[in-house]
């Protein structure tokens, strides 16, 4: 196949026309194309200490912005009006406090790393959830890949299995996406749901790569081969034809894939022991962490999974205390303890966050709302230190008091443990050359 | 180790020594291609040679960080600040006067010691010797020595006559100082294509087989294609058959398939041509009666009253409704608050588009009301008050508002965040003149003309352009607005009246922005127009004004170029530039006659949209078969044959409806029954947004039309084989299989029936017995044809155009 080829500002590329065509991985490049990636990213890195610590992440996103000065940074000693309604425990990370309403979070503190002095400046949904999710402060002239993204793009895939998996189309896809990495790259969606019982086999499935429920792998067998009868007149007439040869590769892979029981295997939790389902909670996030945990032990390199509702302009400490936090803290520290008794939580990085933190100061509906320049998230396994809190805020938590940090900072060390320099550039869809965090520094601190 | 003086060793370092001395006082270096440089010059030579071997790329030394602390300025574009980098940076270390081979500069690029770009070349070549002959007469730098007045490379057109060829490039540059010289050697060459030809570092380009393709040659950042055309060869007393032509697109197209040899394909039979057509103007299939009709009508003028009926349908109008969305940036995301609004917003925007295509407006009319627009559009504060008024009652009842009454589209320039100066130019130079300026943002084009200051000076013409309440509307909007907060239940619901107007003053004063200024001098710049004119700025006159008027001049050489670029683009798969919105000199057109002769009729028929589109769809060339013959199987830029394409996103989720005989429910994201082409908004929350996003539906952030993806994925094979929402569609009770089924007893006549509503055509023989021996296995009917319909939907045939 003839290759044509345009230029743009760092010189000229080859267009990559079947871009996810022959080669590893589902949503893969070609193999060399993977091996060279991997010896730049080594090159790149010469002298640097970046070696790989983790090979995958599950994103537990907390949509619509949670109050966490109500869960991992209480301020008891503020005034009221600020200070809110829980009493701060400690945990198993010695000094290190965290809700009341998250006693088995405390039990497993000694595995996480809380970062309290994380802050930014976009206090809108949106837009804020696109920088906490990408890594990258939006801006109108370029939409950046979602983290997810960039590791389908850039972590060698299983083959058979999807890179990027996303139990949630976080904000009807606006965030989540693969931007200028280009359609091949977005996530690959979970459909359905777990059953509310934990027992029940539940109906969970990735769109687009699972058959639906009631179509058997005979009836794909013989609707393919109603297919090959009907699709030679075109194939013939020409052969040579770019997409014609494409296609049917595709064609081919897409059979595999359907025939493949890899992913579907992951999401059989019926195979999983009933206290094991029980432990993670028996509702629909609950199940989709463990199911998330399957995944990653298949050979996923991201998920995301997402519980919203933390948008709480009212009642905030109503809904914390009997739902939001007891929810949480059952399913990140079954996620957390799981992780580490199979001896994945070396090689699995675990982020816990929501687009921005909430204001300090209680309204008058006894909510909070948006605040952006002070908010706390979770991090745990592969690489990062453990039984940590990183930077405090100020004694009303209204902004970083010491060791501030961005959410791209947090975005470069991840991917800093994933073995992948931050500095990386990767071409859009004209062809130029962007640095994959623009501004995102790796912090050393945070590092085991 | 010994360390005894031995006379023999000195008298043998005296003879290098003088040997290289004279060597000093002849100070000749001979290049591969057999020129000899008397004096060798930094910035003639040494960054020409950079370039050539890739020592300034982006990914190399040219980027902005550098590379191991040494940084080249990209592509050699500034060859002064190089020459400081080389010898007077790092302490001298990269040069060595006493020791010239001991110059960091030669020990790395010779890969002599670490370095991540490796050997660039060896110890003794005529590259060492070209600057080791530099540092031993003493690195001079001679500031401006190697500005370059032009670049010109013979032959303009390489004239190959078959397959397997070889041919020179040789390339001549005249410097502002008077002289001449080959620099042949100093260039980097690059194909467009290296199926037809390929050419290698010194410049000689071989033919691999016939097509056409350009040889870009670059000397330190400027830029010269050359034309690459390879005939296949034929045998002695080969006659070219004649060929019919409609018009004189036809005549261009086919004099250039002549020239290479290569025979068209056959007139398409009337069942390819009405399939490709429909899928092309109305983005959906033809009926199996309308086939049948079409097929049996054996007037002559048949096809011409089926384009005027088809350019004339209202769904025509929808899809370039969409097509002029993504263009001028119609994003649901980006629009003004508040959030409740932004679906019906697009939806406006798309409706006013969609109106003018209908009522088929001169494209200057179209692009002056979009690039020209404010909100009140002249009229007085009050009488926009109450227009508005208007306007946001309807959109509290639904969709259909009065918002395309509205002379120009002032949503274009409303967005909900500010936006930068810059971005303005980018936007305008993507949409109206096809230009991608993003790079010349930092750099100098590295393959177009545009520099910074260029970029600048564009952006500035828009510095005039204001968002918010003029201080002649203040009093009364300021009113209403109170009035809106105090009664909104919700913040988050409030809809303040807000416009864009022009500023009084400029510059930073009276609500005007400040301009950019020069990258280097940070002087003010004046507003220009891209590759065009000054524009002055005056009190009350609008600078986009004077820029429409520029854009508008018949000799104008991107307005009326990009738009026929993009229509042809879209029916026939590959733009005559192609990405289409990608006009540089290092992306020339494929047929540059045929581009300046649709534009020239276009401008002469004042910018009449309908009447380029009969011009194309009338022509021989649209109305091929997509069948190749023996010559053009390989063509894929002159249009021999009907190139199988992609179709559009949203065409694909149509033309699956149609297919099926199911409508899509997009919810409260669009009017009630709305096609996929019809839908406004740049994103929905219903299911299929999954298949938008896989088709490559674009978000339409980025000023580019390269965000919609026209490429296959496999994510879409898997769609078409397994996906839910489609499933569901062909499994469906109230689906197309239930009708045929009723009305067709006869199984042939059935599966016709089915054939039709999907490939546009009817089974042959052979599948007709595929079919029989696939029932015969004991399926009943309905389950038969449901896997049919299953069949034939993932068939290459029925997803890309042809």
């Amino acid at each position: 196949m003839a290759s044509r080829f345009s230029s743009d500002c760092e010189g000229f590329y080859r267009r990559d026309f079947l871009r996810i065509g022959a080669g590893a991985g589902l949503l893969g490049l070609s193999l060399p194309q993977i091996l060279k990636l991997e010896a730049n990213a080594a090159a790149k890195n010469n002298g640097v200490s970046t070696s790989k610590k983790a090979d995958a992440v599950i994103m537990v996103w907390l949509g619509g912005g949670p109050a966490t000065i109500d869960m991992w940074d209480l301020k008891p000693d503020a005034p009221e009006g600020i200070r809110g309604e829980f009493k701060p425990i400690s945990t198993s990370a010695p000094g290190i406090s965290i809700s009341e309403y998250m006693p088995k979070m405390a039990k497993v503190a000694d595995k996480t790393t809380i970062v309290r002095s994380i802050y930014h400046s976009i206090p809108s949904h949106g837009p804020a959830t696109v920088f906490m999710t990408t890594g990258n402060k939006p801006t109108p002239a370029l939409q950046y890949p979602a983290m997810g993204s960039l590791v389908s793009k850039l972590v060698k895939g299983e083959e058979g299995v999807p890179s990027y998996v996303s139990f949630s189309d976080i904000r009807g896809g606006t965030a989540g996406s693969s931007g200028y990495l280009g359609t091949a790259y977005n996530p690959f969606l979970v459909e359905g749901s777990a059953g509310a019982d934990g027992k029940s086999k539940g109906t969970l499935k990735v769109r687009g790569i699972q058959l639906p429920t009631d179509f058997t792998l005979d009836e794909l067998s013989n609707r393919d081969k109603l297919l090959s009868g009907f699709d030679t007149t075109f194939r013939e007439a020409d052969k040579s034809a770019d997409l014609i040869q494409g296609f049917d590769a595709f064609h081919q892979q897409a059979l595999d894939i359907l025939r493949s029981d890899k992913t579907r295997k992951a999401f059989d939790l019926s195979q999983e022991k009933p206290e094991t389902r029980t432990r993670y909670g028996t509702d629909n996030f609950g199940q989709s962490a463990l199911a998330a945990r399957r995944l990653v032990e298949s050979g996923v390199r991201f998920v995301t999974i997402s519980i919203g509702g933390w948008d709480t302009h009212s009642k905030t400490f109503e809904s914390h205390s009997k739902k939001l936090q007891p929810t949480l803290d059952n399913t990140l520290s079954a996620l957390i303890a799981d992780l580490s008794d199979r001896g994945m939580l070396e090689k699995t990085m675990v982020y816990c966050a929501g687009e921005f933190g909430r204001t300090p100061k209680v309204n008058k509906n006894v909510g909070r709302d948006h605040w952006a320049r002070s908010m706390a998230v979770v991090l745990a396994g592969g690489g990062f230190k453990r039984g940590y809190a990183h930077g405090t805020t100020d004694g009303q938590g209204m902004a970083p008091a010491t060791d501030p940090c961005l959410p791209d900072d947090i975005s470069a060390t991840i991917f800093r443990n994933l073995g992948i320099d931050p500095k990386t550039e990767l071409p859009t869809a004209t062809g130029r050359n962007v640095q994959m965090f623009r501004e995102g520094t790796v912090i050393d601190k945070l590092l085991a | 180790m010994k360390s005894c003086f031995s006379w023999k060793q000195f008298y043998a370092v005296c003879a290098i020594l003088l040997f290289s001395s004279s060597s000093t006082l002849r100070a000749e270096v001979q290049l591969p291609d057999g020129t000899v440089i008397k004096k060798v010059d930094f910035e003639k030579h040494l960054v020409g040679l950079f370039g050539r071997s890739g020592c300034n790329l982006g990914s190399c030394h040219g980027s902005f960080q550098g590379k191991g602390g040494f940084r080249l300025s990209l592509f050699g574009y500034e060859a002064e600040k190089d020459g400081v980098t080389v010898s007077r940076e790092s302490n001298g270390r990269r040069i060595d006067l006493q020791n010239p081979d001991n110059s960091l500069l030669l020990i790395k690029s010779m890969g002599l010691t670490e370095h991540a770009g490796g050997r660039r070349f060896s110890p003794g070549s005529w590259q060492h010797k070209l600057i080791k002959e530099w540092i031993e007469q003493g690195a001079p730098l001679a500031k401006g020595s190697g500005a370059i007045k032009s670049l010109e490379v013979t032959p303009k057109e390489i004239p190959f006559n078959k397959p397997g060829q070889k041919i020179n490039l040789k390339a001549m540059v005249q410097f502002e100082d008077g002289t001449s010289e080959n620099i042949t050697s100093l260039c980097e060459y690059r194909t467009l294509d290296d199926g037809v030809a390929e050419v290698d570092i010194s410049g000689t380009v071989t033919s691999n087989r016939a097509g056409d393709t350009s040889i870009i040659i670059a000397y330190r950042g400027t830029v010269v294609p050359v034309r690459a055309m390879v005939p296949l060869e034929v045998k002695p007393g080969y006659k070219y058959p004649s060929v019919p032509e409609v018009n004189y697109i036809d005549k261009i197209v086919f004099s250039k398939l002549k020239r290479l040899n290569i025979e068209p394909s056959g007139l398409s039979p009337d069942a390819e041509f009405l399939r490709r057509i429909t899928i092309d103007t109305i983005g959906t299939l033809p009926s199996p009666n309308e086939i049948r009709s079409f097929v049996a009508d054996k007037s002559g003028d048949k096809r011409s009253k089926k384009i005027d009926e088809l350019l004339k349908h209202p769904m025509h109008a929808a899809l370039w409704a969409t097509k002029l969305s993504d263009i001028t940036g119609n994003n649901t995301d980006a629009m003004e608050n508040p959030a409740n609004l932004r679906i019906k917003r697009s939806q406006m925007w798309h409706d006013w588009l969609r109106k003018r295509v209908a009522d088929n407006m001169s494209y200057d009319k179209i692009v002056e009301g979009v690039l020209c627009s404010t909100s009140r559009d002249g009229e007085s504060p009050e009488i926009f008050l109450e227009k508005t008024n208007k306007l946001d009652e309807e959109l509290k009842v639904g969709f259909s508002t009065t918002y395309a009454e509205k002379p120009s589209l002032d949503l274009f320039w409303r967005k909900q965040a500010a936006v930068a100066l810059d971005q303005w130019g980018e936007k305008t130079a993507a949409a109206f003149m096809g230009v991608r300026l993003e790079c010349a943002q930092c750099h100098k084009h590295p393959f177009d003309r545009w520099t910074q200051a260029d970029y600048r000076s564009y952006a500035n013409v828009f510095t005039q352009l204001s968002y918010g309440v003029s201080p002649e509307a203040k009093k009364v909007i300021d009113a209403e607005n109170a009035e809106r907060k105090k009664n909104a239940t919700n913040n988050n619901l409030v809809n303040p009246v807000k416009e864009v107007y022009l500023a009084s003053a400029s510059n930073g004063k009276g609500g005007a922005r400040q301009g950019l200024t020069h990258p280097e001098t940070n002087l003010p710049l004046a507003p220009k127009a891209l590759g065009g004119p000054e524009i002055k700025m005056e009190a009350g006159v609008d600078a986009r004004k004077k820029l429409f008027e520029w854009l508008k001049t018949p000799d104008n050489p991107y307005f009326a170029r990009s738009f026929v670029n993009r229509v042809w683009g879209h029916y026939f798969g590959v733009g005559i530039v192609d990405p289409l919105d990608d006009f540089s000199i290092a992306n020339p057109p494929s047929n540059p006659q045929l581009l300046d002769a649709l534009a020239k009729d276009f401008v002469e028929s004042g910018y009449d949209i309908r009447r380029l589109e009969r011009k194309i769809l009338e022509t021989r060339v649209y109305q091929l078969t997509y069948i190749p013959n023996a010559t053009n199987r390989l063509d894929d830029n002159n249009y021999s044959h009907s190139f199988i394409r992609s179709m559009m996103a949203e065409v694909v989720v149509d033309v699956l409806c149609a297919a099926t005989g199911m409508v899509e429910n997009f919810g409260a994201d669009a009017p009630k029954d709305a096609r996929a082409i019809e839908v406004g908004a740049s994103r929905v929350s219903s299911s299929i947004s999954y298949a938008f996003r896989i088709f490559g539906r674009p978000p339409r952030t980025a000023a580019c039309d390269c965000e919609r993806s026209m490429e296959p994925a496999l994510p879409q094979k898997l769609y078409l084989m397994a996906d839910t929402n489609l499933q569901a569609k062909i499994e469906s009770q109230a689906n197309i299989i239930k009708k045929i089924l009723a009305d067709y007893k006869d199984d042939r006549k059935a599966l016709e029936e089915m054939f039709l509503s999907t490939l546009s055509r009817l089974p042959n023989e052979k599948e007709f017995k595929h079919f029989e021996s696939y029932i015969a296995t004991g399926k009943d009917r309905k389950k038969a044809f449901t896997d049919t319909l299953w069949a034939l939907l993932n068939t290459k045939e029925f997803i890309f155009n042809h």
